[in-house]
């Protein structure tokens, strides 16, 4: 069973990377909703502006 | 928006799990141990996978970078720049379990073999690739400049990859296998290619759509802005 | 035929004119590649023997950084005295402008390699008369402006402009450098053709399918 470590650092190096991309792509979809949250907010205001 | 295609997602989610969790098996208990390289050879399942995926995700940009060129649809382009984003990090991998691999079987970290070295270029031109889009003044050129880029560097590997064989067969190479692949280890290498296959269409799928809102939401913040 | 033949000539010979008038691009750059050649022979020590395994490298790392140097101007000149936008109006089809760049960015480094190879030869003790060696730097500055030109039209128009050249040109003429590298060692041992063929054939080729690429492309390029 020599070279274990090599195997472990491998397949842990994988994961790590892919799940790290996975949160990457998370934190952007966030931003993303925080974003049309502002958006929507904003387009309510006008509408009841406009109501006015 | 994601309504009507919550069903194959879905799928392709679960399909995308159950393959892995297979994958992880087969790797690890069902194939037996190469008795010429021990166990460290069992990075192999995984690193072929990641490089052809890589590979493939390259192709996709090629062909959406043609596509948007030819229509400007920006759904296409999502889905070039997502696939080059993926390229890239799944070519990383590929350059960190290369390696990784060779070290105890060869005793060196790096050989400039064709397979390597082509994966090395392939990683500068989409580094360039994004980096383009980045630096670009506006969004559009940036997509359009990254566009001739993903065709320009697509059309290199080729090219590249046979220069580099070429230079590589005036010097010994190292080989990889003393066998060739018994089936055990062809079967576990296939469902290991599917299972990363999956894993790719479900992260560009994700990825194109994150892309296309992104760009919609710009436009909005654009048009409120005036 | 003959219209597009005099359209690229004009926009060749412009550049030409205003390139004769100042030197300034050819002059900095001859300057940068013999700086390249000395710095370079000091880094490998100046040992006598070994020489001719490391000459090669350094001809062609002093030529294809000298390129990329001399290729960002091709479009920088434009761009900086604002007539990008007036080239772009000019009612010629992009792949006009395209091989008029294409044939200025060309003649400019082959200026380039005529200077600094016979330095280079002398430099390192080798025979001066090497016609094999001609068509591998003429087959190779064909490659480089091929996508040199294409790439300047990129750059020049991104916020990080000078580093984002090299960073695009470099991964792509890989093959084109692998190829002239080794089709230098032979000729500078004074080999026959036969050595060389294949590596010709790859620039060839190269050369070939990257002229054809780079101008159906180009026109996405210049666009609005």
């Amino acid at each position: 069973m020599e070279n274990l470590g090599y195997l472990f650092a491998a397949y842990t190096i994988i994961w790590a990377v892919v799940f790290g991309y996975v949160l990457f792509m998370h934190r952007k979809q966030k931003k993303l909703q925080q974003q049309i949250d502002l958006l929507r907010e904003s387009v309510d205001e006008w509408k009841t502006m406009d109501d006015k | 928006m994601n309504g009507k295609h919550s069903l194959r997602n879905n799928i392709l989610l679960g399909l995308g799990f159950a393959l892995m969790v297979a994958a992880l098996y087969m790797v690890f208990i069902y194939v037996p141990t190469d008795k010429y390289t021990g166990i460290v050879q069992r990075i192999f399942y995984f690193h072929v996978p990641v490089a052809w995926v890589s590979f493939l995700a390259f192709f996709i940009t090629f062909v959406f970078s043609i596509l948007y060129l030819w229509k400007r649809e920006v759904k296409w382009d999502a889905i070039a720049c997502t696939s080059a984003e993926i390229g890239v990090v799944f070519t990383t991998l590929v350059l960190i379990t290369g390696p990784i691999w060779a070290k105890p079987v060869w005793g060196v970290w790096w050989t400039w073999d064709a397979r390597l070295t082509t994966s090395l270029v392939l990683w500068l031109i989409y580094v360039a690739y994004l980096l383009v889009r980045n630096f670009a003044t506006e969004p559009a050129r940036g997509a359009r400049f990254s566009a001739v880029i993903g065709i320009v560097g697509f059309i290199d590997v080729p090219i590249v990859f046979l220069t580099v064989n070429l230079w590589r067969t005036q010097h010994p190479t190292a080989i990889i296998f003393e066998g060739g692949l018994t089936t055990p280890m062809l079967i576990t290498l296939l469902v290991c290619i599917a299972a990363f296959t999956v894993l790719y269409v479900l992260l560009t799928i994700q990825g194109a759509n994150l892309k296309s809102m992104e760009t919609d939401v710009n436009r909005l913040r654009n048009t409120q802005a005036e | 035929m003959n219209k597009l033949f005099i359209r690229i000539l004009v926009i060749f010979w412009k550049d030409m004119l205003t390139e004769l008038r100042t030197k300034e691009v050819i002059t900095s750059v001859l300057v940068f590649a013999l700086l390249v050649l000395v710095i370079f022979n000091f880094a490998f020590g100046m040992r006598a023997d070994g020489m001719e395994f490391v000459a090669p490298g350094i001809l062609w790392v002093a030529l294809t950084f000298g390129g990329v140097l001399g290729f960002n101007r091709i479009f920088a000149v434009e761009k900086e005295n604002s007539r990008l936008e007036g080239l772009m109006l000019c009612p010629v089809d992009r792949a006009v402008i395209y091989w008029g760049k294409l044939a200025g960015g060309f003649t400019f480094m082959l200026a380039v390699a005529i200077v600094i190879t016979p330095i280079f030869l002398a430099l390192f003790n080798l025979p001066l008369f090497l016609p094999k060696l001609a068509l591998i730097i003429v087959l190779a500055i064909i490659g480089f402006a091929a996508v040199g030109t294409l790439f300047s039209a990129v750059a020049v128009n991104t916020r990080a402009r000078d580093i984002m050249l090299p960073i695009l040109f470099l991964p792509v003429v890989v093959p084109v450098v692998i190829a002239a590298v080794k089709a230098t060692v032979p000729v500078l041992a004074g080999k026959s053709w036969g050595d060389i063929l294949t590596w010709l054939q790859i620039m060839i080729a190269f050369d070939i399918i990257y002229l054809v690429v780079a101008t159906l492309v180009f026109e996405f390029v210049l666009e609005e």
